[in-house]
């Protein structure tokens, strides 16, 4: 990969195109079943949303309002609005170039990664390998997509591995994971799960939580009947902030750090607080239990150092505590194309939140660290991670 | 107010003793039903009809030898949890001038009869908890700072039982965070319950909305796990699950409502906060928030009306932020997530930096303001 501009965004989404499904699943065995573009029967006029498993259309057709243009937020209500900037990895190139990025992380947009809600394990796996394969072709249209893998629940942990490997070998460079297992499904610290984390060790691409990570976590305080939309969205996201805090403890006391000492983790758009918080907490009950005599032989701190990450995007404050939560453990995220991405103007913000960081920790969180974690090998050409070079 | 040390521990728990309900509530009107001990696989829980409150007999391993094990028997709890005299003595230990007091037996954050299906049960159970810790701990040393639990429905019970307990001596009201969890009750978010929070801003009290008051708000840790480390686990996800609580009480608007109401989330921790607070923040900004009627950002609801509480984390990184003014110190002796016996210790460790104005306030102005002392 060529680094031009000295930025890598570690959270953006990939849209889908209305046929990337129906394309690559059998008519013949899977039918009205694969995800496809439907219309919604919506008061107000004509409104598409994505039909699965055979089940009326709902949610939006695309999650792009960073690419809509204004009133901002909009989204698209129907398929012929959606920008293809938005779906086809070529033409999103220009927005890459435009927004002064090179290179992205890509996580999921409607009709999403996760397929086990319908209980069939056969379809999940016939969904995710099509949703893997749609994004080993952006990565084949360039190198400067970083694409995460959906994972098969349903399945046995095997063949998890094994859809795990298959996706790296087509290019994907980490993997998409629920932070709670799936209804029916053992917890996530259970060994039922161990042979995804050895994969995903021994091929060295992080595993990932994405904000709430489908935690049911405090549902009722995170929603109340009195909120506008506004205001809902507020109170949901900004919560997330707990989301490393709540799976983080999870990996280090269950023992999953000392067993695989190798696997990174990382926390895509749920702040960076969160790990902060957890470096004083852990280290606090790991001293004061003496957890050592408990086989815990790994000071918290250190496993957290060696293998956690998060993202930033908006938090100017936050990163004035860089040094405590680890230069290393950072990196600067987009969340391009939805409603928080500060995209055509990244680069603007980026300067308001790196006010006073030296140029040498500006260039690992903003590009350097992600190369680290994705184990790319780059041609760094210029460096304008430097608020000289990139005002402009 | 006298202090020989110069702190006010702002979260401590008292330990309910064995007699404390059976003593107090008619045998022959509630027979077996009242909270009292019970030998159950070879250990004591603690049982009030058919609902388990607590699943030892008492939660003081910071006075264990190995302090990853809670007490089996009552015989195994240190004096120190339940006796004022000892507990005084362990204060002096500790160099802790006064002690605001918490529950265990009623729960961390009030919680536990919430959970019991008869309300008048409820009520008989959190009117002995209360009258019990005003003559026993209250009435021993004026060192000891009582908080009063209520019922959680209906909110006019709740606010009889607020200006019962406050004009006996309770300083601050205990409630937990998020009743909708614990019974059939409406969302906490609601104007039903604006006659309690509007009775705490009367009667000035602090509104305590202790940590855990829900297993809803934390990640439960896989069940294979060995007990210490599951211990382990939850004193980690708990502290911090006040970020749920907080966001719910900035952005719904209570505090908006109820301007001169003060919120202490006890056992919440620290390094979360600014960092929430400002991710609140830019939410707000981002959705627009300013033009739907708040006529206050959320950091500024929380220096205006909030207050954490720290034990272990360092102050100066986070004090410029969120105020040396809204930080509050304790030790939540006797748990096992305690600083006890390395109290001073850590003081030491986390204060480094901090100027002794604002290290005073964090350690015992804020809270002898808050409670009047």
């Amino acid at each position: 990969m060529e680094i031009k501009y000295g930025l890598i965004s570690a959270d953006s989404h990939a849209a889908f195109h209305r046929d990337d499904f129906t394309s690559r699943m059998s008519a013949e065995k899977w039918g009205e079943r694969i995800p496809h573009v439907a219309e919604k029967r919506e008061d107000g006029g004509r409104a598409d949303g994505w039909s699965i498993y055979g089940l009326p259309p709902r949610g939006d057709v695309c999650n792009c309002p960073a690419v809509m243009g204004d009133p901002f937020p909009t989204w698209p209500k129907v398929w012929e609005e959606v920008p293809a900037l938005a779906y086809d990895p070529k033409e999103r190139l220009k927005a890459l170039d435009g927004d002064r990025v090179d290179a992205e992380v890509l996580f999921p947009n409607p009709p999403g990664g996760s397929y086990y809600e319908y209980g069939d394990a056969e379809f999940e796996l016939a969904c995710v390998q099509a949703y893997n394969d749609v994004l080993a072709d952006w990565r084949r249209a360039s190198d400067r997509y970083l694409p995460l893998a959906a994972l098969p629940y349903l399945s046995d942990p095997k063949i998890v591995a094994k859809e795990v490997e298959r996706s790296v070998t087509n290019g994907h460079r980490g993997v998409n994971v629920a932070g709670k297992a799936p209804k029916g499904l053992p917890h996530i610290a259970a060994p039922h799960w161990y042979p995804l984390w050895d994969i995903c060790q021994e091929l060295n691409v992080p595993i990932h939580f994405h904000g709430s990570a489908n935690l049911d976590t405090a549902a009722s305080a995170k929603k109340w009947d009195g909120y506008s939309v506004r205001q809902a969205h507020s109170a949901a996201t900004s919560t997330s902030a707990v989301t490393p805090a709540q799976i983080i403890p999870h990996f280090i006391f269950s023992g999953l750090t000392e067993r695989f000492p190798r696997l990174k983790v990382v926390f895509a758009e749920a702040g960076i607080g969160g790990l902060n918080y957890v470096l004083a907490a852990c280290d606090h009950e790991w001293e004061t239990r003496r957890l050592w005599t408990e086989g815990l032989a790994t000071r918290p701190s250190e496993a957290v150092r060696r293998q956690m990450y998060v993202n930033f995007w908006f938090e100017a404050e936050g990163i004035k505590l860089r040094e405590a939560i680890g230069v290393d453990n950072l990196m600067w995220e987009s969340d391009f194309p939805h409603v928080a991405s500060y995209y055509p103007r990244s680069w603007h913000e980026i300067e308001r939140v790196l006010q006073g960081v030296s140029a040498a920790d500006r260039r690992k969180l903003l590009f350097q660290n992600a190369l680290k974690v994705y184990d790319i090998e780059a041609t760094v050409r210029r460096v304008e991670a430097s608020s000289s070079s990139a005002a402009v | 107010m006298q202090l020989r040390y110069g702190l006010i521990s702002v979260d401590d728990h008292v330990q309910e003793p064995p007699d404390l309900w059976t003593s107090r509530l008619s045998k022959s009107r509630w027979g077996e039903r009242i909270p009292h001990l019970e030998h159950i696989d070879g250990g004591q829980r603690w049982i009030a009809d058919g609902v388990t409150l607590l699943d030892s007999p008492a939660r003081a391993a910071a006075l264990m030898e190995d302090r990853n094990h809670e007490p089996k028997n009552w015989e195994e709890v240190s004096p120190a949890a339940y006796r004022p005299g000892d507990r005084l003595k362990a204060m002096d230990a500790a160099g802790v001038d006064y002690s605001v007091l918490y529950p265990t037996v009623a729960g961390a954050a009030g919680q536990n009869f919430a959970r019991l299906k008869d309300p008048e049960l409820e009520l008989a159970c959190v009117q002995a908890y209360n009258d019990w810790l005003i003559e026993e701990w209250a009435g021993a040393s004026e060192r000891f700072i009582p908080q009063c639990i209520v019922p959680i429905w209906p909110p006019e019970g709740a606010v009889a039982e607020i200006e019962r307990a406050v004009a006996k001596g309770h300083r601050g009201v205990i409630f937990p965070a998020v009743p909708m969890d614990l019974r059939d009750v409406p969302h906490v978010a609601g104007p039903e319950y604006d006659p309690i929070w509007a009775a705490c801003a009367r009667l000035s009290v602090p509104l305590c909305l202790h940590a855990g008051a829900s297993p809803k708000l934390q990640y439960q840790p896989y069940s294979g796990l060995a007990p210490a480390l599951a211990q382990a686990l939850d004193a980690v996800t708990k502290p911090v699950s006040s970020v749920f609580v907080l966001g719910l009480y900035l952005f719904s608007r209570v505090l908006l409502r109820h301007p001169k109401l003060r919120v202490v989330l006890a056992e919440s921790a620290l390094s979360w906060g600014m960092l929430y607070l400002e991710w609140a923040d830019h939410q707000f900004d981002h959705d627009g928030l300013a033009r739907e009627g708040y006529e206050l950002t959320p950091s500024e609801m929380f220096r205006r009306q909030c207050y954490l509480n720290a034990w272990f984390d360092e102050i100066a990184p986070f004090e410029p932020y969120l105020g040396a003014d809204h930080i509050l110190w304790s030790t939540n002796f006797p748990l096992a997530t305690s600083t006890w016996p390395q109290t001073q210790a850590t003081i030491e460790r986390c204060f480094h930096d901090v100027s002794p104005e604002k290290r005073d306030m964090v350690l015992w102005k804020n809270a002898a303001s808050l409670y009047a002392l």
